[in-house]
């Protein structure tokens, strides 16, 4: 066992082999510190595991936002700002997150390597090597704790490119210690920050000022070499950036100490994404110094395991775990593959995983409302625990109600399920546009707005493959074959997509096969509108809504008449309804009318006090009857209150959701 | 040792060197390449057209031909070394013919010419420009030197926009391609119109208490120091169904006169039941000519839906105003080009240095004929104000913006010929009697660049010289100063 002082000492000779190995210490070995140094590699396992079955669907979203290419126009975008190189190395990287189980294993990896460089090239004591997953379990929250974040991204390479990028920072602090000489030092500091800030930004300056750190731990060094040493650090992280800036057009001087860091299109959301980064990088510095502090002696193993333990906490408490959030990527993702059966699976399936839930939630709050007198009281009570009850997003009951529509089951069954308007668990509410505008767009035959929407995409966070696809498909049924070219070529130069950019470039050239071959076999039908001018206004449900309010185009398809009685029934608006059930009648060979439809087309008739011709079956009667003597037996205060008892009686008619699904919030 | 490297080397080059098949049948027809460069007329200054060659064979020779050299290139891509360029183009013509071996049998392709013209402006600049709606965040005004490949940027959205706060930057213009009197505008955060006067940076702000908004599309009087500018109320809006994607429409136009010396802004037309827009000197500076569409709507929050609803009724005739630069003062304004009865739109008006042509662009109707697919060139002879369908240089695609050379002898346009989105740069020459020669695409080191790049080019224009100003010192300039304030003068100048 070496002492405190042989350690210092031997840490700044050139003998390699003793400095890269941590200082061992009997001291810790026992079965419990053997367990500690197997942690790491248990929660390796253990996050890997995590990844490829909770986390897959997430993981795939990254990697269907970002863009690997082996193209030089690509390479040459990168490389137009330090730190370039990572993004080009997490982009390639991020690819792999296609199939996630691979994708997850290599980033476990890296975090693996991070854990044990960390240790190796920061010289941390073996009895502290716990401490070393503190910036791994940094990079980890970093990544997981995104949620919505993920939509909004400027850099598609932040999942790959941070870790590499700590990796990075660490070269110089391994570099510094194999040479001897003070002003080698200086020099080496000097190269690594020129050539190191273009390739890797602001991690290379880490490195810079880590290195430049290690003058606080050399205790051989003169006071005044340790003194220079630092202070060469330092004017060189100042130094460089402003120097390599002439070189650059792309980015303002003042950004240059944070180039290479995640960030979005908002200031304060940004600070919180890169706070993990942040905190992962400045371990390195303060490890660097700290580590001269660390002695061998003492009893650690109550420390160890409260690094472990938090670090574990705290990955799993920022870890973003909405419900909602995962549903609309699971559903999303079924959407791209055109898989209407699994979107409205994953749909029920959340749906169904809350009814206990909300059994509870609402025995607790009927406790709570016990005695109630006060309007105010109520609803305070009733906002308390409206959180507590489960209700999904807009863009889940869009992506429901597309799949629906394209199994021409919407009006059947649309109605029946559970609907609302749960907010984004997100500091700012993404607009669902920018989400999922051009998936539902796109489905609904609004090719140019789905375009559009791709290009706004395009401009704020870059070229994805999601967009690059959604543009080909665009061009393909537009018949633009030379346009469609552009896109497909470029998808041919990925690993993972190359298939299907073939498959298209056939479809692209063939207007008879592309009009039987999916998606564009049930997109078509909807495409009978039309031209005119159009704006969403950044709100893509009211502006389908309005879309299918248009007059009837001269040739309705079944599919589109279909579609805008769901949106003329979604906007509650009796003519509306009316109008479109009647061109409904018009083009589709009705038997017996959907059971919605007869339900709004009996209240509807109702509330006007008009008797109606339409067949409409007993069941359909008996219900609404029911429906109203509930109604008379269980007066109605407030809707949240009773909309939970209702729900579980009248849930699944268009009664319900005419008089409970209201005043509904989109984005 | 030498003995044995310096033969040794001789022999490795001489069997490097291409040699042309002796043997081989020949086909009837030039070879398919990327761009389209056969039987075109060239600068003699130009650099190397390299071309990529879409023939399916399993080896490609190219050979290249002039009185005054000859290049063999090897492989489907022909990269053409710059040096030999500059031997054959010292001729009038290169004689160029494709090679292509399928099946181990050389088929030679029927040659193809390009013919070497008068000399080009080493410089243009243009705006690479996402293909987008509203978002702005990745643009650049760039300059190419066009007798090599080198690009720089001369100013970049991303030196002047923070994270929260975009800029946008847009419609460069030079006063007689000379680029120490240049303007751009910057709108948004840091906004305002940057000016270049003899080389020394301003700001100002052309928007006054009097005029519907900042200048927009301008002018540069060939003689004094008037900038012609159009006022514009943009909006864009996206064709619900339509190979046509965006509609680019103005709420309000007029037209106003800029003086760089006091820095004020006097009004030149604003009628406010016309949409004045576009203006364009003539070569002597003594004629403004500029397009109106006649629109009567109510002003108000309901009058931008509502033009757009009837955007297919707004046609711009072409007018010209008389300008006495000496006394500023304007005399009536003259019909030139009657779009409404001929149910077309006529934007764009551009004349050549001699003063002799002008080239507009036409369309169905509408003031943006960047987003029209039916936009294309008309070329008036200003001799007789007649005018005809430049269709030697039209494509079957939208047609745009539009420059002359200093000398007159070429024109640089916009056009998205090859993929019906992507806008590209292509140039023709012009002759005596105001005929186009076949227009070819701005040459590229990599010949498929065209193909690859994903976004557009935008407002190209002609320079003597590059731009002096660096990136930085623009950059620096616009995020510092605030821009000065014009002052609005009198109505009409007058």
């Amino acid at each position: 066992m070496l002492s405190l002082g042989q350690f210092h000492t031997r840490t700044h000779t050139c003998d390699t082999n003793v400095h890269m190995t941590p200082v061992s210490n009997n001291k810790s070995k026992g079965l419990y510190g053997n367990i500690l140094r197997l942690l790491p590699y248990i929660l390796a396992l253990l996050l890997w595991a995590v990844l490829a079955l909770r986390g897959q669907i997430f993981l795939k979203k990254v990697e269907d936002l970002s863009l690997f290419l082996f193209d030089w126009l690509y390479f040459r975008e990168y490389i137009q700002i330090p730190g370039g190189l990572l993004g080009v190395a997490g982009s390639f990287l991020t690819q792999f997150l296609y199939l996630p189980w691979l994708g997850s294993i290599l980033w476990v990896l890296l975090l693996l390597i991070t854990y044990q460089l960390t240790v190796r090239v920061l010289r941390i004591p073996e009895q502290y090597r716990a401490l070393a997953i503190i910036p791994a379990a940094l990079l980890v929250i970093g990544n997981m704790s995104l949620g919505y974040g993920v939509f909004i991204m400027r850099e598609q390479d932040h999942f790959f490119a941070p870790l590499l990028g700590y990796l990075a920072a660490l070269i110089p602090i391994s570099g510094i210690y194999r040479v001897e000489k003070v002003w080698g030092k200086m020099i080496l500091l000097a190269i690594w920050t020129a050539v190191g800030f273009p390739l890797f930004g602001t991690f290379a300056l880490i490195g810079t000022l880590s290195a430049a750190c290690t003058a606080f731990t050399a205790t051989d060094m003169l006071r005044k070499n340790r003194i220079g040493l630092f202070l060469t650090g330092v004017a060189l992280i100042i130094l460089i950036p402003v120097i390599i800036y002439n070189f650059y057009t792309s980015y303002r001087l003042a950004d240059s100490w944070h180039l290479g860091l995640p960030s979005i299109s908002e200031d304060v959301w940004t600070h919180a994404i890169r706070a993990p980064f942040q905190l992962a990088l400045l371990f390195i510095p303060v490890m660097t110094i700290a580590s001269r502090w660390l002695k061998e002696s003492g009893k650690t193993l109550t420390l160890q395991t409260a690094v472990f333990v938090i670090s574990v906490a705290s990955v799993w408490g920022f870890w973003f775990k909405d419900e909602n959030f995962r549903t609309e990527l699971a559903m999303s993702e079924a959407v791209d593959r055109f898989d209407w059966q699994k979107v409205i699976d994953i749909y029920q399936k959340t749906v169904d995983s809350h009814t206990e839930s909300d059994a509870k939630a609402y025995a607790a709050r009927s406790k709570a409302l016990s005695g109630v007198k006060s309007q105010e009281e109520l609803t305070e009570i009733l906002g308390i625990y409206d959180k507590r009850f489960f209700e999904p997003t807009r863009t889940m009951i869009l992506y429901r109600d597309l799949a629906l529509l394209k199994m021409n089951r919407a009006l059947d069954e649309a109605f029946t399920m559970k609907d609302g308007g749960r907010m984004q668990k997100s500091r700012t509410q993404i607009p669902m546009a920018l989400q999922s505008g051009k998936q539902l767009y796109l489905q609904y035959g609004l090719v140019n707005m789905s375009y559009r929407w791709c290009l706004e995409d395009v401009i704020e966070h870059n070229w994805s493959y999601s967009t690059i696809k959604y543009m080909a498909m665009h061009s393909v049924i537009m018949q633009e074959s030379d346009f469609a070219r552009k896109y497909l070529n470029k998808l041919e130069k990925t690993v993972f997509y190359r298939q299907w950019a073939k498959e298209q470039g056939k479809l692209a050239a063939d207007s008879v096969l592309m009009a039987s071959n999916e998606p564009y076999k049930s997109i078509l039908p909807y495409m009978c509108f039309e031209n005119r001018m159009t704006n969403d206004l950044v709100k893509s449900e009211t502006f389908l809504m309005r879309h299918f309010s248009e007059p009837e185009p001269p040739h309705p398809s079944p599919e589109y008449d279909r579609a805008g009685l769901l949106w003329a029934m979604r906007m509650q608006d009796i003519p509306s309804f009316w109008q479109h059930l009647y061109s409904y009648l018009q083009t589709n060979n009705v038997r017996e009318l959907p059971r919605s439809v007869q339900e709004a087309a009996l209240l509807y008739s109702s509330l006007e006090k008009k008797s109606t011709d339409l067949p409409l079956s007993k069941a359909v009667r008996d219900s609404y009857n029911a429906f109203n003597q509930y109604v008379n037996a269980n007066p109605v205060r407030d809707i949240r209150e009773s909309a939970y008892p209702f729900s579980r009686k009248f849930g699944n008619t268009f009664f319900y959701f005419y008089y409970f699904i209201r005043d509904l919030q989109t984005y | 040792m030498k003995k044995i490297i310096i033969p040794l080397l001789v022999i490795l080059i001489v069997a490097c060197k291409p040699t042309l098949p002796s043997d081989y049948d020949t086909a009837g027809t030039v070879p398919a390449i990327f761009p389209d460069y056969t039987d075109i007329t060239i600068p003699s200054n130009i650099a190397p057209m390299n071309f990529l060659i879409e023939e399916q064979a399993d080896a490609y020779l190219t050979e290249l031909t002039s009185e005054s050299g000859q290049v063999v290139i090897k492989g489907n891509t022909v990269s053409i070394p710059k040096s030999k360029w500059a031997r054959i183009t010292k001729s009038q013509e290169i004689t160029v013919r494709v090679y292509c071996r399928k099946d181990s049998k050389w088929i030679a392709y029927k040659p193809f010419k390009m013919s070497i013209s008068d000399e080009i402006d080493p410089y243009i600049s243009y705006r690479i420009i996402p293909v987008a709606v509203e978002s702005y965040e990745k643009l650049t005004i760039r300059q190419r030197n066009l007798t090599n490949y080198s690009e720089k940027v001369v100013v970049s959205n991303s030196m002047i926009q923070n994270n929260a706060q975009g800029t946008c930057i847009n419609c460069h213009y030079y006063k007689n391609w000379d680029t120490d009197n240049m303007m751009f505008h910057v709108r948004h955060y840091k906004g305002g119109t940057i000016l270049v006067l003899d080389g020394k940076l301003h700001k100002v702000n052309m928007k006054t208490d009097s005029t519907i908004s900042a200048g927009v599309y301008p002018s540069w009087h060939p003689t004094h120091d008037y900038i012609a500018l159009s006022n514009n109320k943009t909006h864009q809006s996206v064709h619900a169904a339509s190979h046509d994607k965006l509609e680019v429409i103005d709420e309000e136009n007029d037209i106003i006169l800029y003086n760089t010396r006091d820095n004020t802004v006097s009004v030149i037309e604003n009628d406010s039941s016309e949409l004045e827009c576009f203006p364009g000197w003539s070569a002597d500076g003594r004629t403004l000519y500029y397009v109106s569409a006649h629109y009567e709507a109510p002003f108000g929050p309901d009058r931008k839906n509502q033009i757009f609803i009837d955007r297919e009724k707004l046609h711009f005739s072409l007018y010209s105003k008389p300008f006495d630069p000496d006394t500023r003062t304007w005399g009536a304004k003259e019909l030139i080009y009657d779009a409404q009865a001929v149910d077309s739109s006529m934007t764009w008006p551009r004349v050549s240095p001699d003063g002799r042509w002008m080239v507009c662009c036409v369309s169905t109707h509408g003031i943006f004929p960047l987003d029209q697919i039916a936009s294309d060139f008309v070329i008036y002879d200003l001799k007789d104000n007649s005018y005809r369908y430049a269709d030697e240089i039209n494509s079957r695609f939208a047609e745009s913006y539009h420059c002359w050379s200093s000398n007159g002898k070429w024109i640089m346009f916009s056009t998205r010929r090859e993929d019906g989105v992507h806008t590209r740069l292509y140039f023709s020459h012009i002759d005596g009697n105001g005929h186009f020669t076949k227009p070819f695409a701005l040459p590229q080191r990599n010949p498929e660049f065209n193909r690859e790049f994903l976004y557009a080019f935008n407002i190209p224009e002609f320079m003597k010289e590059p731009v002096h100003i660096t990136p930085r010192q623009f950059a620096s300039f616009i995020s510092s100063t605030d821009a000065t304030p014009s002052k609005y003068e009198s109505k009409k100048g007058e």
